[in-house]
This record gives C-alpha cells, sequence and structure tokens, in this order.
C-alpha cells in the first residue's frame, strides 16, 4: 500500500468512525451516558441503507425486502432508522444509569446483532447484502477513493460543526447544567429524562448516516461487520483523544485509524506473522487506551490552557 | 417429555458453569466497586495455560489445571494493582471504560500467543451415563460439582473468616471500613486473587468441556453480564438463582425457537429484569 493510499483509508474510516466518537463524546462527556452499544446505530444505518437500495429479492436471496431506491433516499432512511433506534432503545433505558446504562444499550447491541445473525429476512442472515447500491463519482470523471473520503470528511465537518453549534446553544447549557447537577436543572423545570433523550436521539443520527457512507464504501453489510470490538474501538478513539473536545474526539479516531491501517499495510512474509502483528496491535491499543485514562494528559493540558 | 427433561438438565449444567464464570465477577463489583470487563478474558488466560501445558508440553490434566487456576489468580492479582488500583478514585464508570482495555491488551495477547484455530485438551472422551432415559456426562458432573463446591467454599470463606468479614464490611461501607481500621490493600488483593482464581476455575471447566478458539472469552462475557444483572450485581445466592435461570432458559428455549437465538435469550433477561427491576433480581431499591 502506497503512503497516498494509506492516507485516504485513513480518512475515509477515520472520517466516519469521528463520527461515531462525537456523537459519543456528545453522549457521555455532555450527557453522562455511557453507552455501550453505538454499533448497534452504525448497523441500523447501514443496513437502512443497504435495504432501501437493494434490488427486490430474487432467486436464492433470503432477504424480504429491497426497494431499488436511488442512494439518496436510502442515505435519508439510513439516518431515520438510526434514530428509530435510539428512540426505540432510549426510551425505556435512560432512566437508568452509569454502569446500568452500559449494560443495557450493550444487550440491545448485542440483541439487534443476533436478529441480523438469525433472521435472514431482514438482510440474508450471515452473508449479508453484497454489491450495495452506491453513486458512482467515476461517471461524473472524479476519483473513486478520493471522493468517498471527501464525503466522510464532509460528514464529520457537518457533525461537529453542528454538535458544536447545539452545545453552545441555550439547548446545550441545559444539557451541561443537568449533566453539573440535575436537581438543581430539575429545579428550574428542566426535565434531565427528557434532555437525555433528546440528547441520545440527536446524537444517533449521523451515526446512522456514518453507517450508510460505510456500506457504500465497502459494498457490504453483513453481521460480522458490525459486532461489539466497534463500539469498543470508538471508546478507545475516544479517550485517546481526549474526552472533552470535539477536535480531541476526531483527532483520537484518526489516529488509532492510522495506526491500525499501517500495522495492516505493512508486508508480512506469513499468514502466521501478520495474525501476530495484529494481536500485537491489539494489545498496544488496550495499553494505551489504559495509560491514557490513568493519567488523563489531554485533561491536564487543557486546563493548563485555562489556567 | 424427556425431550424436555434432557434439555432442562443441560440447562442445569450451563447454569452451574455460568455461576462458576460470574461469581468471581460479581465479587470484584460489590469489593472493588466496578464491572471488569475483563473478567471474562481472565477465563481464556486459564484455558489456554491449561491448553499449553496439557498438549504443549504433555502435562496431566490435573497439575495443568493447578498451575493454570494459580497462574490466572496471580495475574488478576497483577492486574489489580497495577491498572485498577490507581485509578481507583476516578469512579466506577472510568474504571469500566478502563476494563474495555485491559480486554483488549489480554485478548490481543492471548490471539499473539495462541493463534486462531480450534483446540481440545488431550483428555479422555468424556463417559456418558443414562438415569432415567437422560443423558449426562462425568465431566458435566464436574462442571456442577465444582460449582457447588466453589460458591459453598466461598460463601463459607465470607462468612467464617475474619478476612471474609472484612471483605463485606468494605463491600457495604468503604469508608466507614477502612476508618475502623481494615487494612483495604490486602482484602483488595485477596478479592483479586479469589475472584481471578475462581477465573482460572471456570476457564479450566470450560477447557475440559467445550472446544476452545480464542474468541471464547469474549462470547462469555455476555452471558456473565446476564447473570451478574439479574442477580442484581450483588448477592452469592442470587448469582446461584441467576445462573441456573440464565441456564436453564438459554438451554430450554432451544425448545421453541431456533438454537441461534439461544444466546439471545441471555440478553432478553438482562433487558427485561432492568427495565422493570432495575436493582436485579435480590437488589435494593438505592434511589
Amino acid at each position: 500500500m502506497t503512503l497516498y493510499s494509506l492516507i485516504l483509508t485513513t480518512l475515509t474510516f477515520g472520517a466516519m468512525f469521528s463520527v461515531l466518537t462525537l456523537s459519543l463524546n456528545l453522549q457521555y462527556a455532555r450527557g453522562g451516558m455511557i453507552n455501550f452499544g453505538t454499533v448497534a446505530y452504525f448497523a441500523a444505518g447501514a443496513y437502512a441503507y443497504a435495504i432501501f437500495t437493494q434490488e427486490p429479492p430474487s432467486g436464492l436471496d433470503q432477504y424480504a425486502f429491497g426497494f431499488g431506491l436511488p442512494w439518496y433516499l436510502g442515505f435519508l432512511a439510513a439516518g431515520v432508522a438510526s434514530l428509530l433506534f435510539a428512540l426505540v432503545t432510549g426510551w425505556p433505558t435512560l432512566r437508568l444509569r452509569g454502569e446500568y446504562l452500559a449494560l443495557t444499550t450493550f444487550a440491545f447491541a448485542e440483541v439487534l446483532h443476533s436478529f441480523l445473525l438469525n433472521e435472514r429476512r431482514i438482510g440474508n442472515g450471515s452473508v449479508g447484502l453484497s454489491n450495495v447500491e452506491r453513486p458512482d463519482p467515476t461517471l461524473i470523471g472524479l476519483n473513486d477513493m478520493l471522493t468517498y473520503a471527501m464525503a466522510a470528511v464532509a460528514l464529520m465537518l457537518v457533525t461537529a460543526f453542528f454538535f458544536h453549534r447545539l452545545l453552545k446553544s441555550p439547548f446545550g447549557r441545559t444539557v451541561d447544567a443537568i449533566h453539573d447537577d440535575e436537581i438543581a436543572a430539575q429545579a428550574i423545570g428542566k426535565d434531565g429524562a427528557r434532555i437525555r433523550l433528546q440528547v441520545f436521539v440527536i446524537s444517533a443520527i449521523p451515526i446512522g448516516f456514518a453507517g450508510a457512507l460505510y456500506a457504500m464504501t465497502t459494498t457490504l453489510v453483513s453481521p460480522a461487520l458490525f459486532t461489539a470490538e466497534i463500539t469498543f474501538f470508538v471508546w478507545i478513539a475516544l479517550a485517546l483523544g481526549g474526552e472533552k473536545t470535539i477536535l480531541g474526539a476526531i483527532l483520537g479516531t484518526l489516529a488509532l485509524v492510522f495506526f491500525q491501517e499501517a500495522v495492516g499495510s505493512i508486508p508480512f512474509e506469513s499468514v502466521r506473522a501478520a495474525q501476530i502483528a495484529a494481536s500485537v496491535e491489539e494489545v498496544v491499543t488496550g495499553i494505551l487506551f489504559i495509560i491514557v485514562l490513568r493519567w488523563q494528559p489531554w485533561e491536564k493540558l487543557s486546563r493548563r490552557a485555562k489556567a | 417429555m424427556t425431550l424436555f427433561l434432557q434439555f432442562f438438565l443441560t440447562g442445569i449444567v450451563t447454569g452451574s458453569f455460568l455461576i462458576l464464570a460470574t461469581i468471581g465477577f460479581s465479587f470484584t463489583r460489590r469489593v472493588e466497586g466496578f464491572l471488569n470487563i475483563a473478567h471474562a478474558e481472565l477465563l481464556g488466560v486459564s484455558a489456554f495455560t491449561v491448553w499449553g501445558l496439557n498438549n504443549l508440553l504433555g502435562w496431566h490434566i490435573v497439575p495443568a489445571a493447578v498451575v493454570g487456576i494459580v497462574f490466572t489468580a496471580l495475574v488478576g492479582l497483577a492486574i489489580g494493582r497495577i491498572v485498577y488500583d490507581p485509578i481507583r478514585k476516578l469512579g466506577p464508570s472510568v474504571l469500566l471504560i478502563t476494563s474495555v482495555g485491559v480486554a483488549y491488551a489480554i485478548g490481543g495477547t492471548v490471539d499473539a500467543l495462541v493463534g486462531t484455530g480450534i483446540r481440545t485438551l488431550d483428555i479422555p472422551l468424556a463417559t456418558s451415563y443414562r438415569f432415567w432415559g437422560l443423558r449426562i456426562t462425568d465431566y458435566q458432573m464436574l462442571v456442577v460439582a465444582f460449582a457447588a463446591v466453589a460458591t459453598g467454599s466461598l460463601a463459607l470463606f465470607l462468612n467464617k473468616t475474619s478476612m471474609g468479614l472484612a471483605i463485606r464490611a468494605i463491600s457495604a461501607n468503604p469508608e466507614l471500613a477502612a476508618s475502623r481500621g481494615i487494612d483495604v490493600k490486602s482484602t483488595s488483593r485477596i478479592t483479586w486473587m479469589i475472584s481471578s482464581g475462581l477465573a482460572g476455575l471456570s476457564g479450566t471447566m470450560l477447557a475440559i468441556v467445550a472446544t476452545l478458539s480464542t474468541d471464547i472469552a469474549f462470547h462469555q462475557i455476555l452471558q456473565i453480564l446476564a447473570v451478574a444483572i439479574l442477580a442484581g450485581l450483588g448477592s452469592l445466592y442470587a448469582v446461584i438463582a441467576a445462573g441456573l435461570i440464565v441456564g436453564v432458559a438459554m438451554d430450554l428455549s432451544v425448545f421453541w425457537i431456533p438454537a441461534g437465538y439461544r444466546p439471545l435469550i441471555a440478553f432478553a433477561v438482562v433487558i427485561l429484569v432492568l427495565l422493570f427491576r432495575p436493582e436485579g433480581l435480590a437488589g435494593k431499591k438505592s434511589r
């Protein structure tokens, strides 16, 4: 892999996953909610996109619906699907706090995963949906990879900008007030559970869009692509980048994706060597994560900057 | 009807295994105050240590199991001291998230050392016994026996020894316990040893009754969480009840719905319990 394609891949997937990290940042650092099921909203978006754009089933296909719609409708459907899934999972669970919320969201993600795997009528079961429809930028003379990288970056920037504005608005101040002192916020008539649900649902929408973009880029959706590893990956990225800032969330994700892609692009002599490299990469990621959470260098830096 | 009873019996065995896998987790939660997602990775550490000693070095299964369990207890102790102790003041959420990093590090190490593929121990095949038309193997009986012995001795330890009382005092009220002169450090060490040793025991059991691949640890954490939540993240007896309920529910579910949904039962249990009884089966209302 050349340096150019390494950077492009990092940008594409890094920007895409940054959207997830940004949403977690909003949910955790601002809303105080531990969402351990992020992958589910991502999967909901990707599957919605694939199902809306896929040709109707024929022959040996086992999925029930394929609407054959154009890509932009699929893209919208992805955001809506993620929003609906956030409503369905958030509405009953957001009165739970801390680790209990972490566990229920995790459980919901596993339930969705299990359904996608076993219920062939949704998305062809473990086979998944392949040849997912995608707009072809080469038709108008654009480079394929570059365009998808740009699209991912654009989605990331729009999400970051939107979240930034949201947090600066009166709504954002309410969110912070509830995070700092829920009882005081309630005393002035702010309903904590309701605001939390709003934050949860709003932050799920871009995850759905990222899912659609992911399906377009890889042209495949299958349960194996949407495991809890993604959730944990995003958490690690968030901790690496420093959980309080939007820029940190983005840089953390880009750095982590770059690190993984770089290790993945080393040409190994044997399969075993590549396996070991992948495992060592996992170990290094885990240790980095532990170190960052322990010493919290970014928190200290930002505190020093303020002082 | 026989088939139904057979599923029920297998469910008891599954449940006993889940109890073994969960008591250590639940114990850590109670004393150290957080959910240690990396707990299940310790099952993998022990299972593959036993496998390595037994298969690669040709040890007999019994010494291999003993060394595997002791080694796992020490690994758990080391992680507790090095990783979790220094950040305890940051609160349960940070500890929970950190444990994900620990799980990555342990899982990756096991992957790097063992590699992919399916492994089995070099032990005699299970002998199957029949009682009134129901089958059970000697290894399955071993799992049930170990679950009973482990929970029994843990209960005795917690209720009858001064160290056990100290641990219970800390889990009830850490500040008060510390101010009354209980050595928090040494109880914490004992806790890590015991819970990791129990993880080691259940990993060894897993190696005996199942085929091993390096991703088993992750599948176990899902079920461990289910049992722990149902038990209300607390009492030992609740863990026993919850383990049996989840085990029997998972195995009996095969009677009505496709077997692919078996793991899902555990999660349906988690969601339902948390929605209707957020503090678990035996939990008290704390908010």
